[in-house]
C-alpha cells in the first residue's frame, strides 16, 4: 500500500476518559500512532497505561472521547459482534502471557483464526508453524504451555497473536513477570517484528529498550500523557518535572 | 491409587463387618437361617425381578432412575449456571432466584409435589403419553440437583482466571464461545469431582423415590417384608444398606482421588 495520506494516524485517542467506580483513570488522553509506527508508553503504575491498551482494543468501553483505529470508531462498537472485525486488526500480549493451558502450543496458534475468523484448518496451520519457527520455537509445537518457560510461553503468546495476522499489537508490559534471562529472548522478537513494519504499541519498564526501539514516548501519569516526544529528546532533555523525577527513578 | 486401595479394601472389610455384627447381635442363634432366607429375595431386591428375568424394578430401578436424573439435572444445571453467570441482569437474576428456591427445596418434598403437579398423562400431537411414577420420580430427583450442578457449574468457572477471558476476548472470542472453547474445558478437572459427590448424592437420595410409588428397591423391600413376616425387615433393611454402600463408596473413593490428582497438576 503506497502511502497516500502520510498524515492520517493507523490509531488515534480523542479526549478518552474512564473511571474505574470512583476512580477516574484516564483524564483526558490523546495521543496518535502512525501505521508502522512504534510507540512506548512509560509511566509509572496505575497511571493509566495499561488501561490505554485496553481501549485501543476495545477491552474496556471508555466513558468520553473518541477512539479510532483505522477505519473503526472502537467506542461506538458495544456487542460483542462488532468487535470481531477489531479484534482481527489489533492483537495483544500480555503480562501473564495467558496462553490457553488446555491446548497445546500449536493449537493456541491455530485456535482463534479457525474458530473466530473461520478460516481454514490446514492454510492456518502453515502459517503458525512458521510463525513458531519466526519465535524460535520449532520442535515445541505439541507441547503444553505449562511444560515451557516463561520466556518461551510469552514468544508463544506473541506467535499467536501475529497468527491473527494483525495490523497492530498492543503490549502490555510483556516481560514484566519474567526472570531477567528471559527478558532479551522476549525483547529480540518484538524489535525483529518493529523493524519489520508492524504497528506496536508497548507499555513496558524496560527504559533502554524503549528508547532503542520506539520512534515515539509518551509519558502518562496520573492518568494523563505529561509529555511526549521521540526517545533522544524526551530521554535526553525532558521538559516536565514529573518526567524528570519519574527517569531518575527508573535510569 | 495406592493409598486408596488401601482404604478403599479396609473400608468395605470394615463396613461388612460392622453389619454382619449388627446383624447377629439382632437376630442371635436365628442368624444362619434369616441370612438364607433374606438372600433367597437377592434377585427380587436387585431386579424386581424373581429370577432376573428383568431389570424394572429393585435396585436396579434405583441406578436407572439416578442416571436419567443425573443427566437431565446435568444439562438443566448447565444452562441454569451460564445463566446465573450472565452479564444481563434479566437472565441473571431469575436464574438465581431458581437455582435458590431449588436448592432450598427439601427432595422429599419435591417428590410429592410433582406426583400431584405433573399430569398422569400427557397429549402430545394427539397421541397420550402416561408419564409414569418413575419419570415423576426421576424429574423430582433432578431439580434439586440441577440447583447444586448450577453452582458446581458457576464455582468452577469462576476457578479459572480472568485472564483466560481477557486474552480469548483479545483474540475476538465471543462470551458463549470463551465458555465452550476456553474456560468450561479448564474448568471440568475441577468440577468432575463435586459432580461425583453430587451424583452420590443423588444416588442415596434415590431411595426417597418410593413415595412417587416407583417399584424401587425400598418398595421391593416392603414387598419382600409383607410376604416373608416381620421378623426378616431387620436383616432386609441391613441388607439394603449394604447394596447403597457397595455403590456409593467406590465413587467416593474415586473422588478423593480425582481431587488429589487435579491438586498436585496445579
Amino acid at each position: 500500500m503506497t502511502q497516500v495520506q502520510p498524515s492520517a494516524p493507523l490509531i488515534e485517542l480523542r479526549d478518552v476518559h474512564k473511571s474505574f467506580g470512583s476512580i477516574e483513570v484516564l483524564k483526558g488522553v490523546s495521543m496518535s500512532v502512525r501505521d508502522g509506527g512504534v510507540v512506548c508508553i512509560i509511566g509509572p503504575s496505575g497511571s493509566g497505561k495499561s488501561t490505554i491498551l485496553r481501549c485501543i482494543n476495545g477491552l474496556i468501553t471508555i466513558d468520553r472521547g473518541t477512539v479510532r483505529v483505522g477505519s473503526f470508531a472502537v467506542e461506538t462498537l458495544t456487542k460483542d459482534k462488532h468487535l470481531v472485525p477489531l479484534r482481527h486488526e489489533v492483537a495483544m500480549v500480555f503480562q501473564q502471557y495467558n496462553l490457553f493451558p488446555h491446548r497445546t502450543v500449536l493449537q493456541n496458534l491455530t485456535m482463534a483464526p479457525v474458530q473466530v475468523l473461520g478460516e481454514k484448518p490446514a492454510v492456518v496451520r502453515e502459517r503458525a508453524l512458521a510463525l513458531l519457527a519466526k519465535v524460535r520455537l520449532t520442535g515445541k509445537e505439541n507441547a503444553y504451555p505449562g511444560e515451557l518457560s516463561g520466556g518461551q510461553q510469552q514468544r508463544v503468546a506473541i506467535a499467536r497473536a501475529l497468527a491473527m495476522q494483525p495490523r497492530v499489537i498492543l503490549f502490555d508490559e510483556v516481560t514484566a513477570a519474567l526472570d531477567p534471562e528471559m527478558v532479551s529472548e522476549v525483547l529480540n522478537v518484538i524489535r525483529e517484528l518493529a523493524r519489520e513494519g508492524m504497528t506496536c504499541v508497548l507499555v513496558t519498564h524496560e527504559m533502554r529498550f524503549a528508547q532503542e526501539v520506539a520512534d515515539e514516548i509518551f509519558f502518562t501519569d496520573k492518568g494523563v500523557i505529561v509529555e511526549h516526544g521521540p526517545p533522544a529528546r524526551l530521554f535526553k532533555s525532558p521538559n516536565d518535572p514529573r518526567l524528570k523525577a519519574f527517569l531518575d527513578k527508573v535510569l | 491409587m495406592n493409598a486408596h486401595v488401601k482404604i478403599f479394601l479396609v473400608g468395605v472389610l470394615g463396613v461388612t463387618l460392622v453389619l454382619v455384627a449388627l446383624f447377629v447381635a439382632v437376630y442371635g442363634a436365628d442368624s444362619g437361617a434369616i441370612l438364607r432366607d433374606v438372600a433367597g429375595r437377592t434377585p427380587l431386591l436387585l431386579s424386581g425381578s424373581a429370577d432376573f428375568s428383568a431389570f424394572e424394578g429393585g435396585f436396579a430401578a434405583n441406578i436407572v432412575i439416578s442416571l436419567w436424573a443425573m443427566a437431565l439435572a446435568a444439562v438443566a444445571g448447565t444452562a441454569l449456571g451460564v445463566g446465573m453467570i450472565s452479564q444481563s441482569a434479566v437472565i441473571r437474576g431469575p436464574s438465581v432466584l431458581v437455582m435458590n428456591l431449588l436448592r432450598n427445596s427439601p427432595w422429599l418434598v419435591v417428590l410429592y409435589a410433582m406426583l400431584y403437579l405433573l399430569p398422569f398423562e400427557v397429549r402430545i400431537f394427539g397421541r397420550f403419553i402416561e408419564i409414569s411414577p418413575m419419570i415423576k420420580a426421576t424429574i423430582g430427583l433432578a431439580l434439586p440437583v440441577t440447583a447444586n450442578i448450577a453452582e458446581v457449574f458457576r464455582g468452577g468457572v469462576e476457578s479459572v482466571p480472568t485472564g483466560q477471558w481477557e486474552s480469548a476476548r483479545a483474540l475476538g472470542y465471543r462470551r458463549l464461545q470463551i465458555l465452550r472453547r476456553v474456560v468450561v474445558p479448564q474448568a471440568i478437572p475441577i468440577m468432575t469431582p463435586n459432580l461425583m459427590t453430587t451424583y452420590a448424592m443423588l444416588f442415596i437420595g434415590s431411595s426417597l423415590v418410593v413415595v412417587t410409588g416407583t417399584h424401587d428397591v425400598l418398595s421391593v423391600a416392603r414387598t419382600v417384608i409383607a410376604s416373608d413376616g416381620d421378623h426378616v425387615a431387620t436383616a432386609v433393611y441391613l441388607y439394603i444398606l449394604y447394596l447403597f454402600f457397595l455403590f456409593c463408596f467406590p465413587i467416593a473413593i474415586l473422588t478423593r482421588w480425582l481431587e488429589q490428582r487435579v491438586r498436585v497438576r496445579k
